[in-house]
């Protein structure tokens, strides 16, 4: 069997600008997720009974629905449902965000629950409120606390954005497709893409093993 | 050896009056009544799960009381939070296994008092911090994360953070129960000079001899009830209860 990695090789702005896509994309959505899971966790711990019950209710569905079938919804089903059509980048920042939100928001409590119940007392014999104590004690260490899982969020988060290419975000996969499509060469472009995806993600792995070695005794308490 | 005593008109800082805390329906204080002058020092002494540290987290409203009364300052502990954040300002605590900040350094620990409660600004908090790391013997070590200080350095840094809101009465609970033995002793020292400057205390301990020392008065508890009270002499040379007697001969006290 011949190899031909000419049109990989031809295509490489093309490629290399679709792996930008994919790390913008999932940079924002790990910031959104981010953002929005520590604002559930919270508000699932601290809010009103109500708003309880319905963050219990969106985070039990986001666990039992493909992120796929949330992103497809989002793009072909919003839009008719509300009115309000999204470019293809930003249904799949909200559908994947939507969906990662979730389990952050897990992870953040499970995170907030893990710091020990004396530091809060700490907290209170000083005379700081409660949102001082989760601002300055409790999320800080829990932050600390969660680096790991978090970090197994953001490489899942990676891997998640391939999905986007079913509703054409030009990212990455998309892109490889398109050039396997065209070159008939799906062996060379797609071996190329997992490598691609794998530079991508295992700095990642390595790079929160050796940060979190490194800070983790400032969340042990 | 001199032992220090309260002046006898001193003013009542905290008072309890008939105290009584349920868990479910496990009693945990029954019928306690007590006080403590300003400037004394009270040791509370007692077997395990007798109620002691239940008392003090009733002192500073971490626990809410079922029934009686406890007076601080001639006031009854308020219900409002915002109000019972302002009487935990006045006063400071200091727990067995230290509960300092981890993500913080030890002066960044007693700054966090002044900096977010008092609204003291960053230099003046930094200056209070600073005087007090050195008073507690660890001027050095303010850079320091608990992580990298000894037990004992924990300890007298969660004293120097619980001292930065310049409290009326410390409340220490078993602040020497989780140390090696050869840290013990500074921390001690620490609270034996804070008592020497005036402080007023009220100090669970297992550590007889610091009670028997510092100590102006010593209150002997036992399954949620005191079972008696007085002075160190009588409480350690002459105890009235067999209970008290009991108690410290299993602790191998002899007098
Ligand atoms: N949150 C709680 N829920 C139920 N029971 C509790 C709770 N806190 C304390 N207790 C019980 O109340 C009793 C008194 O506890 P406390 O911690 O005050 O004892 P202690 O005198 O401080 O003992 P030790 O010397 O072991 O610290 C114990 O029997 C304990 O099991
Ligand atoms: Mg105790």
């Amino acid at each position: 069997m011949d190899f031909n990695f000419g049109p990989v090789i031809e295509s490489w702005r093309f490629l290399a600008d679709g792996v930008r896509i994919t790390v913008l994309l999932s940079l924002s959505v790990a910031a959104c997720s981010l953002t929005f899971g520590t604002l559930v966790a919270l508000a699932r711990r601290y809010g009103p009974k109500w708003l309880q019950a319905i963050l219990i209710f969106y985070i039990d569905s986001m666990r039992a629905i493909p992120v796929l079938v949330v992103l497809v919804w989002f793009y072909f089903a919003f839009p008719i449902a509300t009115g309000i059509n999204l470019p293809p980048f930003l249904s799949a920042l909200v559908a994947l965000s939507f969906n990662l939100t979730a389990y952050v928001a897990e992870i953040v409590r499970a995170g907030m629950e893990s710091v020990r119940p004396g530091q809060v007392r700490a907290g209170l014999a000083l005379g700081m409120s409660t949102p001082q104590i989760v601002r300055k004690i409790v999320l800080p260490q829990a932050f600390v606390r969660m680096m790991p899982a978090l970090g197994n969020v953001l490489t899942l988060t990676v891997k998640d954005t391939a999905i986007a290419a079913v509703i054409a975000v030009p990212e990455l996969m998309r892109r490889a497709d398109a050039i396997a499509g065209q070159t008939y060469t799906p062996v060379e472009v797609f071996s190329t893409v997992m490598l691609l995806y794998f530079c991508i993600i295992f700095p990642i792995t390595r790079g929160v093993d050796i940060v979190y070695k490194r800070i983790s005794f400032l969340g042990r308490s | 050896m001199t032992i220090a005593t309260a002046p006898q008109t001193a003013a009542t800082v905290l008072q309890y009056r008939d105290v009584q805390k349920l868990y479910g329906d496990f009693v945990a204080l029954q019928g306690v009544s007590m006080e403590v002058k300003k400037q004394q020092v009270v040791c509370l002494i007692g077997p395990s799960g007798s109620g002691k540290s239940t008392l003090l987290r009733c002192t500073n409203a971490l626990e809410t009381i079922d029934g009686g009364e406890i007076l601080f300052d001639g006031v009854r502990l308020p219900k409002d939070r915002t109000a019972i954040r302002k009487v935990r300002q006045r006063m400071g605590m200091v727990f067995q296994n230290f509960e300092l900040f981890p993500h913080k350094t030890a002066i960044e620990n007693v700054i966090m008092g002044p900096s977010t409660v008092l609204g003291l600004s960053d230099e003046a908090s930094r200056d209070r911090a600073e005087a007090l790391l050195k008073k507690v013997g660890l001027a050095d070590k303010a850079k320091n994360y608990p992580a990298n200080l000894s037990g004992g350095q924990q300890q007298r840094v969660a004293i120097a953070r619980a001292l930065a809101m310049e409290p009326e009465v410390m409340l220490f609970d078993e602040p020497t129960s989780a140390l090696d033995p050869e840290t013990i002793g500074e921390v001690l020292n620490v609270m034996k000079a804070l008592a020497d400057d005036g402080m007023t205390m009220i100090v669970v301990t297992h550590e007889m001899t610091f009670a028997r020392r510092v100590a102006d008065h010593v209150v002997v508890f036992e399954r949620g009830e005191i079972i008696e009270q007085g002075p160190p002499k009588q409480i350690f040379e002459a105890p009235t209860t067999a209970r008290t007697r009991d108690f410290l001969g299993h602790l191998g006290w002899d007098g």
